[in-house]
């Protein structure tokens, strides 16, 4: 009989938002989220008391997998954040801190959790209604046949994440590598239903940004010294390439489940090897001119092959399988008898290639959805975090490939939005109310709070010490400096507003965001001559903003709707 | 000494404990019901409104507690719904109680006896009100059930015969299942979600099978996707395995399937067995040989046009290279369970490799639809559109939500929902007990009810039921009310002899067969022949039965009635045979009814308010001591639509509504419920049986000693002394 112990009880409390611990907490979390946001968003230091890797980052996916949060309830928001980053990739501050903004907010109030829950359910979808009505005012359609606007997405998405130091140049050379690497994974004549390709991200730490490049095809990277021993083949067509995801090693695949008896002598050894030997012959006389295997290819075979003029590379890895099948159109081959000749592959061409201190054999596809983006940065942790941004703008980009619009970032889609929302919640509240419980007062109040929630998240933009501002008619968003001379004329302070789509050149009104002032009609309707001529504006994927907002919002609802929580101390 | 290690087990100590429990889970009770979340120990965080959940997961420490948690357990095994009911109809019973032993111990009081004496006096007297409860629960409950309550019932199928349901009667019924069970910004959602799918999966010959196949599979059934809102949650076409293909080739037009369960390649030796070699060109043989056969076995494969290797083992490299060559996908690593709703779905044998080149047809292949990978939230699945077999049409559901605790809070009450359908189209079976000088009141009492009443109920319940429900169809549950009080009359008057002797000649052939024969098919015809059987009896009573043509009608009715008995008895082929009609004549009758599949009632504290006005009616027939036990259950069913109306005010408020049902039902009006919504009677009756059990489970404890070692089982023991 196995001895048990006996569980320990849980810890069980009632009505858990309303204890100071978690509202410390919560703050302290708000705190962290806040302080990163936006392109002057201040950079945080993760490290691990008894050392080890240190992790300097202001990107929420970096920030919150490091971070170890114990309180249940933080746990959920972490968690739904993180689970929104990692199928978005962008937006997770942005939902992090709305999602404490609403429940802060809404705790001030006091109202009962279901008119809360309920109210704040009406004023999402009205929000993502209008974000995807043709009448919304904060979105701008994405035309695929220039890059102007894609750049600017990409840039958009670099410029906000600080902690990969870039310098201006810097940030231009990497967008339009970014932008190339993903219209490299985008099959040429593709017909109805298109399958995006791979862009491989290889490191080079300790170069400068400037070096990184964009290559079409697979670098395998390789010592020096095996290096010298490839020859170099000159050939005009298309190398013939096998690819082996089985070992060739010469070790004894499986047996089976019952036991093998050798007689005296018998050396399986030499048995195996006979084997490879058979099978390097019937690949030369296939005229293969390149083997690749996933796993170790035994020194003789890997010799014999070189005799005869083959290129023999192993140890691939089990990640580059895939991009490797795909770009040489190959059968992984699990044999090693007799391979059916429709199972090897082609590449256009094998070179070997220096970067920094690394070499690389670089296998040119004929023509191929796979590319190599060769990242360089100064040292580990700028690198991984300019890794982890390449990789979320790529996302970003593929996520606008399918949804082809883009809203105005710098936090005037945000502000945009507070003003219509407080609009119809003044205007129209029987359209909202329907036949549902709730009162009007009820609505006024928990509009206020998501929008004040809304318009905290951008007022978190500045960290400086400036003012944020808002005109009366678009309802965008304006900074002002810190240390700016009171009682001038704001357009001489103002030049643009957050995105960069309007100037104070217009004859515009202003209020600071803070402060109360009467709902107005946010201009809806972008015109389009008004995007064709700015040519540097800041733009915020679609899709992403869609899901961060719905995200923060059901999990604000989620915890708020919290009466107890269990604890299992065991 | 004693006294330190035992507490004494009296109702107090018991009350205390369920007020606690009552008040954690009472907050999750109900549309207003608000959620818990619990941690588990590796970290994981789970949201909850499941009372089996909450209860679990609080590891209580106090052994009654535990005693309590584990009869809730056991019955949500039983009917997977119900636990924070059950603790709040336990909490007022032993409240109830209490108030009781308060009055009396003031009575005492002047007696000064000494407290251990008062202890053990009070535990007689717990014994004796414990088997005052038993007594009833067996005796009395299900009679009330069928004898009063049973008029209130409604049916959720459109028509009773065919067990259909119309869309509109299953949204009722859902909508006010997940209003307590999941988020309430997301249980319209969520409905409408499950009420999609049933009508996807189903068809209109689909019978109870298709419940008990999703029920059993559910996990198989669905897909959980984190980082989406809950909004996104959809319905697929085809079944999703959640795994990726260890080798994918696109195939268009016909696609063939087999299913494997062992590896494909031939084992260099099998396990128990020596294989000895004497030579390198032996071993380089056997290998070319196992290379060989492999390579002719998925030749083989692809000449008979599969293009589809499901497998519940790794394949070797081997195996899904020749695959790749010959064209066809292969799924390695199937779970069991996923095999077998495969299997079940579309009827499909594993295919034996060894066997099938001696073969030159495999037998063992099905059509599927489609193949396709499956890519959610950028993770891959293999999507299979399986041709199914059976009733179940396969579908998918895919749940997405913010955190993997919400996900699994859906799933969890999707699965419940489907538990609880299956309940609901099972009959329930009622048995109780009449005594003969009781029955004399009753069933005058009845006669004269039936009499004036029979023919009006119908009109009033119509009534009530057009009102808050349109798309309700329930003409034949006039049809089974009524013949229900006529059975009761039948069963309480001296039948004449010509009726029983109608009766019983074609009882008998309908129930040998069902004993005779046990598989399915042959039930199905013997359904159909019976069929014929009472078409021909249907005649044959009309045209003997001229006198009483208004009552010929009616015994029909009754023939329709034992017909369903007997398909039931017939199913399950374990309980009892016994018809109202048998047991007649004796003073103290055995009686046995059924609650109907799809009995329904409206929400909200409906079914206690009824059951409390006819308890306390009863009540006022029994003698005194049953009495108090009688308004104490009576009085405790209350507790679930106070907490249900806690949050309301004025006119809606819990003490405005009690009155108006009451006034209600003593005028013969229908109840007007102020909340759309059904919820199954079968449910609520096996709840309040469980109920009862673990009350008088808890009575009949006078002593609960704490001891340091695990209590040593005995059985063993005692088969040893046999010997």
């Amino acid at each position: 009989m196995s001895r048990l112990d006996a569980k320990k009880p849980s810890l069980c409390k009632s009505e858990p938002l309303t204890s100071e611990r978690v509202r410390t907490t919560l703050s302290v979390l708000k705190r962290i989220v806040t302080s990163c946001y936006g392109p002057s968003g201040r950079l945080k230091q993760l490290h691990n008391g008894s050392g080890g890797y240190v992790c300097t980052t202001s990107q929420s996916s970096a920030l919150l997998s490091h971070l170890s949060v114990t309180h249940p309830i933080l746990k959920i928001l972490t968690a739904s954040v993180q689970n929104h980053v990692s199928s978005f990739s962008d937006c997770g501050l942005f939902t992090a801190i709305l999602c404490c903004n609403l429940i802060e907010n809404v705790q001030r109030l006091g109202l009962t959790p279901t008119s809360v829950i309920r109210l704040n359910t009406h004023l999402l979808s009205l929000c993502i209604s209008y974000l995807k009505s043709e009448t919304c005012g904060c979105r701008i359609p994405v035309d695929f046949s220039s890059t102007q606007i894609l750049l600017c997405l990409v840039r958009s998405i670099l410029t906000s994440k600080p902690a990969c130091t870039l310098t201006r140049a810097e940030t231009e050379h990497i967008s339009a590598l970014i932008l190339r690497a993903f219209l490299l994974t985008i099959p040429e004549n593709a017909e109805g239903h298109i399958i995006l390709g791979k862009c491989l991200i290889v490191p080079l730490k300790g170069q400068r940004v400037i070096d990184s490049t964009v290559l079409p095809g697979i670098l395998i990277e390789m010592s020096e010294v095996q290096l010298m021993r490839l020859l170099p083949i000159k050939k005009s067509a298309a190398l013939k390439v096998a690819l082996f995801c089985t070992t060739l090693s010469g070790d004894i695949s499986d047996t089976g489940e019952g036991t093998v008896v050798l007689s005296y002598g018998v050396s399986l050894e030499n048995a195996v090897l006979d084997q490879l030997l058979n099978l390097g012959r019937q690949l030369v006389s296939d005229h293969v001119d390149l083997v690749l295997c996933q796993k170790v290819i035994h020194p003789s075979l890997k010799q014999f092959l070189n005799m005869h003029r083959v290129i023999a590379i192993d140890r691939i890895g089990v990640t580059l399988m895939e991009p490797l099948t795909k770009m040489t159109g190959t059968q992984p081959i699990g044999s090693l008898g007799s391979i059916s000749p429709n199972s090897y592959g082609s590449v256009k061409d094998v070179c070997t290639a220096k970067f920094g201190s690394k070499h690389f054999v670089h296998l040119i596809p004929n023509e191929a959805t796979i590319c190599s983006l060769l990242l360089c940065n100064r040292n580990d942790a700028a690198w991984d975090e300019l890794k982890l941004t390449c990789q979320a703008a790529l996302h970003v980009l593929q996520l606008t490939l399918k949804e082809p619009w883009a809203l105005l970032g710098g936090g005037c889609t945000e502000t945009h939005l507070a003003a219509y929302i407080r609009h119809k919640t003044h205007n129209n509240p029987e359209s909202i109310l329907k036949d549902d419980e709730c009162t009007q007062t009820e609505l006024q109040l928990i509009a206020e709070a998501f929008c004040s929630a809304l318009e905290s998240v951008v007022g978190s933009l500045e960290h400086d010490g400036g003012e944020i501002l808002t005109d009366m008619k678009y309802g965008h968003l304006w900074s002002v400096q810190a240390d700016s001379p009171c009682l001038v004329n704001w357009p001489d302070l103002l030049s643009q507003c957050g995105c960069g789509l309007y100037n104070s050149r217009e004859e515009l009104s202003w209020s600071f965001l803070r402060s109360t002032h009467h709902p107005f009609v946010p201009q809806t309707c972008l015109s389009h001559e008004a995007v064709g001529s700015v040519s540097n504006l800041t733009l915020d994927c679609l899709t992403a903003k869609l899901s961060g907002l719905q995200v923060a919002v059901e999990t604000a609802n989620l915890i708020l709707d919290l009466s107890y929580v269990i604890e299992d101390t065991n | 000494m004693l006294s330190s290690m035992a507490a004494a087990g009296s109702v107090t100590a018991a009350l205390q404990v369920t007020e606690v429990l009552e008040a954690i889970v009472s907050c999750c009770v109900g549309p207003e019901g608000r959620q818990v979340l619990c941690t588990k120990p590796t970290g994981e965080v789970l949201l909850s409104r499941n009372g089996g959940r909450l209860l679990e997961a609080l590891h209580l420490e106090h052994p009654i507690a535990r005693m309590i948690v584990d009869c809730v357990s056991s019955h949500l095994k039983k009917t997977g719904d119900g636990a924070k009911t059950f603790i709040i109809y336990l909490c007022h019973l032993l409240r109830g109680l209490h108030s009781i032993t308060e009055k009396e111990k003031d009575s005492l009081m002047c007696e000064n006896i000494q407290t251990y004496g008062r202890h053990w006096k009070n535990c007689c007297q717990w014994k004796f009100i414990s088997q005052a409860l038993l007594t009833f629960q067996t005796q009395v409950l299900d009679g009330i059930m069928d004898q009063y309550l049973s008029r209130h019932f409604l049916s959720i199928f459109s028509s009773a015969k065919e067990k259909t349901l119309c869309r509109s009667s299953l949204e009722l019924l859902l909508e006010a299942y997940f209003c307590g069970r999941v988020g309430r910004n997301n249980h319209k959602f969520i409905s409408q979600l499950m009420c999609d799918y049933f009508f996807k999966c189903t068809t209109c010959k689909s019978g109870t099978d298709v419940f008990e196949l999703v029920d059993d599979c559910f996990v198989e059934l669905n897909v959980g996707v984190t980082g989406l809102p809950v909004s996104d949650s959809r319905i697929i076409a085809g079944l999703v395995l959640q795994k990726d293909f260890s080798r994918y080739c696109p195939a268009d037009g016909d696609i063939r399937m087999v299913i494997v369960t062992e590896t494909i390649q031939p084992l260099f030796s099998a396990s128990g067995s020596e294989f000895i070699l004497n030579s390198e060109a032996q071993f380089q043989t056997s290998q070319f040989w196992i290379m060989e056969k492999t390579k002719a076995i998925m030749k083989h494969l692809c000449s008979q046009n599969v293009t589809l290797l499901l497998s519940s083992v790794r394949q070797p490299d081997l195996v899904i290279y020749y695959a790749g060559v010959n064209g066809i996908s292969v799924v390695e690593c199937l779970s069991s369970e996923e095999i077998s709703l495969i299997q079940r779905i579309i009827g499909l044998s594993p295919f034996v490799p060894l066997h099938a080149l001696s073969q030159c047809e495999i037998s063992n292949t099905a059509l599927v639809k489609f193949c396709k990978p499956l890519i959610l939230r950028s993770r891959r699945y293999v999507h299979l559109g399986l041709i199914s077999t059976c009733t179940f049409i396969p579908h998918c559901i895919v749940l997405c939500g913010p955190v993997q605790g919400l996900i699994k809070q859906h799933e969890d009450a999707l699965h419940g929902a489907f538990k609880m359908l299956r309940q609901l189209f099972k009959d329930l079976d009622l048995n109780y007990v009449t005594q003969a000088n009781d029955q004399s009141d009753t069933a005058s009492l009845f006669i004269c009810k039936n009499s004036g009443e029979s023919y009006k109920v119908p009109d009033a319940r119509n009534g009530s039921i057009q009102k808050p429900y349109p798309d309700t169809v329930i003409e034949n549950k006039d049809e089974l009310e009524k013949t229900q009080t006529y059975l009761k009359a039948y069963s309480n008057l001296a039948i004449s002899d010509v009726e029983l002797e109608t009766y019983i000649p074609y009882s008998i052939p309908k129930l040998t067969p069902a004993d005779t024969f046990q598989t399915d098919e042959t039930l199905r015809c013997l359904s159909l022949e019976k069929n014929r059987l009472i078409g021909d009896y249907e005649a044959l009573l009309k045209s003997s039965s001229t006198a009483y043509s208004t009552r010929g009608n009616n015994r029909i009715e009754i023939c329709y009635e034992n017909l369903q008995v007997t398909n039931i008895t017939g199913k399950g082929g374990l309980l009892p045979v016994s018809f109202k009609l048998q047991n007649m004549g004796t003073s103290q009758s055995y009686l046995s009814s059924s609650v109907p599949a799809g009995c329904v009632l409206p929400v909200g504290g409906n079914f206690e308010i009824l059951l409390h006005y006819y308890l306390l009616n009863y009540a006022k027939k029994c003698h005194q001591s049953e009495e108090t036990v009688v308004s104490i259950i009576a009085n405790a069913l209350l507790g679930i639509p106070k907490v249900l109306y806690k949050s309301k005010t004025g006119k809606d408020s819990f003490p405005h509504m009690y009155i108006r049902a009451v006034h209600a039902l003593q005028t013969n009006e229908p109840i007007v419920s102020s909340q759309a919504g059904l919820e199954s009677v079968t449910g609520k009756c096996q709840l309040l049986t469980s109920v009862l059990q673990c009350l008088t489970k808890i009575l009949t404890i006078d002593l609960v000693i704490t001891v340091k070692r695990h209590p040593q089982k005995v059985h063993s023991q005692d088969s040893e002394d046999e010997l």
